[in-house]
Order: structure tokens, then sequence, then C-alpha cells
């Protein structure tokens, strides 16, 4: 079946059988390289997509139910201030992830900051966990999403370093 | 590979009509228990699916004095995104346990109610709170009790081409709650199992006494419920040993878990309780 999606802003005609796993679909059909399928059950983090705004793993979700929808991969925001501010905080903190969970850190860190601008470390844990790796210790990553959560709010509201 | 259609209809309406049609279609709204039970790179999905997540008027909210009415596919996300106090206590808390957040972002009220293959986390709360769906088929729709979807045997039950369009929850409140999730906090698997039990202590009496546990199957003696409210809180610990022993003769009987691990749940609630 055909299935028309908008990803990371352009209109895609997506090729699938019903029984197609999203996942599988972006990574064969758009050579989405920053989306695996290890788990399949929605407990890597892996494959995280925005799904129409909303934070998603998309081994989860049966292609054809993405028709018409907005979707944005890691793709879509690596270049985005968002993003770099996550990348330079992550850098800073000394809390960059490995390579098998860092694209899926990032996509929840943007989330969550998308969310909340101004994250508790009980949020910041909770979010984190959704992806499972602990190549980071916990309290690097917390210390780097409140560098990113500040270098954000700065840009946001045009405040100067002190 | 099986090829599939897939439906994906605009209204209740029209759902309907696919039902009328098609008695065995699959209707999908998150999905997420579905699609996370299956291990293997394809999904295997019936001939036919509806896809149904986008339907409006499946995604409403309504309060009044007495209930709030939600929308099957209402997200367990969008449930926690209305405005602090529309659910009643103890929901917020007992949703935001469930899965992740990303999970939540699809998985759906109404999803949570109709697994067919176990009971999922919000059906032992519900039933105590006396929520209610509505189920819709090609014959008309009706209200009934979030208890009537457990069979005769304990086992979830889901009546054949039907779907479930609305969950009412009234909002009567409870001031002695106990809820307590075993196995697994995040992903349901064998080992599972929800247990709630409320209550309302006034003027050292129990009233309206409720007890249910679920996994596997379901659980819940409404005559021993009716037995307890009216009690004293002061009762004898002989007194609440009987009850703890009525309890577990009956569901060791049914033999789908640990008996061990609920009556434990079990002496946990009595004696906080009767304290």
């Amino acid at each position: 079946m055909i299935i028309d999606v908008t990803v990371n802003g352009e209109p895609k005609r997506l090729q699938a059988r019903s029984g197609d796993r999203l996942v599988d679909v972006l990574r064969k059909d758009l050579t989405l390289s920053s989306l695996f399928s290890d788990c399949l059950s929605g407990r890597c983090g892996r494959c995280f997509i925005f799904l129409d705004g909303r934070l998603v793993h998309s081994c989860l979700i049966p292609a054809f139910k993405a028709k018409g929808s907005a979707i944005v991969t890691f793709e879509g925001l690596r270049e985005s201030p968002e993003v770099r501010e996550i990348i330079s905080a992550l850098e800073k903190a000394q809390a960059m992830p490995c390579s098998f969970c860092k694209t899926g850190k990032i996509m929840a860190i943007t989330e969550l900051l998308g969310r909340k601008p101004l994250p508790g470390e009980e949020e910041i844990l909770e979010q984190l966990d959704m992806v499972s790796c602990p190549c980071t210790d916990p309290v690097s990553l917390v210390a780097a999403v409140g560098i990113a959560a500040e270098l954000r709010n700065k840009r946001k509201f045009n405040r100067a370093d002190k | 590979m099986r090829i599939s259609e897939a439906y994906y209809p605009a209204t209740a309406a029209e759902t309907v009509e696919l039902l009328r049609v098609n008695p065995d279609i699959l209707i999908l709204a998150g999905g997420t228990e579905i699609v996370g039970l299956q291990t293997s790179r394809v999904i295997e999905l019936p001939a036919q699916v509806v896809s149904i997540a986008k339907v409006q008027e499946f995604r409403k909210a309504i309060r009044t004095e007495q209930f709030i009415e939600l929308g099957s596919c209402t997200t367990l996300t969008g449930l926690l995104g209305l405005s602090p106090g529309t659910l009643p206590h103890p929901l917020p808390e007992v949703i935001r346990s469930i899965a992740n957040h990303a999970i939540r972002n699809i998985a759906t009220i109404g999803g949570n109610l109709c697994s067919r293959n176990r009971f999922m986390d919000l059906w032992p709360l519900l039933a105590c709170m006396d929520a209610q769906v509505e189920l819709r088929s090609p014959s008309g729709a009706r209200w009934a009790s979030v208890s009537h979807l457990c069979g005769e045997d304990g086992a979830p039950f889901f009546p054949r081409a039907t779907l479930l369009t609305r969950i009412r929850i009234p909002l009567y409140s409870y001031n002695f709650i106990v809820y307590r999730k075993l196995g697994s906090t995040q992903y349901p698997g064998p080992g599972t199992a929800t247990f709630a039990c409320l209550a309302n202590v006034e003027h050292g009496k129990v009233a309206d006494f409720r007890l249910a546990f679920s996994g596997l199957k379901a659980f819940r003696l409404k005559d021993r419920e009716m037995a307890i409210s009216g009690r004293k809180t002061t009762s004898s610990s002989r007194e609440i040993k009987n009850l703890i022993d009525e309890y577990s003769r009956s569901f060791s009987s049914q033999e789908w878990f640990d008996s061990r691990l609920f009556i434990s749940l079990l002496e946990e609630a009595f004696e906080r309780l009767f304290a």
C-alpha cells in the first residue's frame, strides 16, 4: 500500500505492507540511517521519531497508521539550534553518549526541553530512562540537560552571557 | 505474508459500518499492545485493519459534576495533559506509572481496557471506581460496567463486532486507596499483575469497600466487598484474619498467579484499613 506522509518537512510517498513497522519503512525507503529497530518493543529508544509532534517509538507503529502524518527524525533536527545546544551541553558536561544511544538520548532531551523548559532531576532521569544504555553516568546527563536548558533559554529570551 | 487492507474512517458511524461489513476486522487505536507483543520484524495482522486514532469523536473529554467522560482514543499522555484535578485521584499517578512517556504518547485509554490477552493496569482501578464503557456495534450503542470486560472464567472478554467508544468515570472520591503493581512496573508480561483497593473510612467505619486484582485474569468478590462495607475499622485481628483467609481461599483456587504475592498485598491493605 501507498502511504503519503511528510518527513522532515518534505512530502514523501512510502511503499509498505500493512505489517511493516514504520521504522523499517523509513530506513528502507528513505535511507534514514539514524533509525534502528533493535528491540521491536519500545525499550531501546533507537527508533525515536516525532510523529505529529509527539515523541514515539517508530518500531511500535505499523507503517499504515502513519498515513497523513508529519514525521520528524534526527536527520531533520540535526542542524537545528536546539540540537546543537544539546550536543554542546553534552560535551561541556562530559556526558556525550556512545554511538549506540546518542541519537535516542538527543531526541529524548529535545522532546523534554520542548515541553518542560526547566525540567527537574526526576523528570530528566525518567525521560532518559527511555533509552536503555548505561554508557553515561546519570549525574553528568542531568547536568548536561541543565546546561542545554540554560542555553536554550538564553537564546529564546535573547539573554547575553554574564 | 498476508496482504492486508487498511481503512481510515473519519467518524464513529463509518467505523461501525466497517464492523457491519466485516465483524472480524481489527480496530487499532494506539496498537501498542498488539504490536509490542510481536517479536517478528513484520507484524502479523488480519486481512482487514482499521486505524481509528485520528477519529476526533474518539478523542473528546467532557467533565460534568458527576463524572468525566473520555473518548476511547484519548492517549495516556492526553489524559495527563488535562487540567489538574480533572481526573479523580489516583488515576493520574497510575497513568504516569504505565510504560514510558513515548509509549504513553500513542497508547490509549480504550486500548488499555480492550486488551484480549491480559488485563492492563487501568482495569482493576476503573472497575473499583464503577467506571462504565460505551460499546457500539452495528445493532446500536449501550453503556456497560468496566467489569463487563471480564468473562465468566475471569479472562478478558470483548464482544465481537463491537467498538469501545467512550469511558465514563464517576468523580466519587475515596479516602482509602491502595494501588500496587507486581512484576515489571513498565511493561506487562506473564509475571505482572495489578492490585487496587478503595474504600471510604468515615466515623470509624468502612464504607464503599472495593478490591480487584488482575493480570492474565481478574479477581473480584463483590459479595465479600458488601460484607466488609459497614465494618468498624477497629475489627479484631481474628476477624481480619478470617477476611484474609476467605479471600485467599477463593483466589488460590484460580491458579493464575502466585497466591502468596496476592495475600501479602491483601494483608498490607487490610492492616492499613483496620489499623
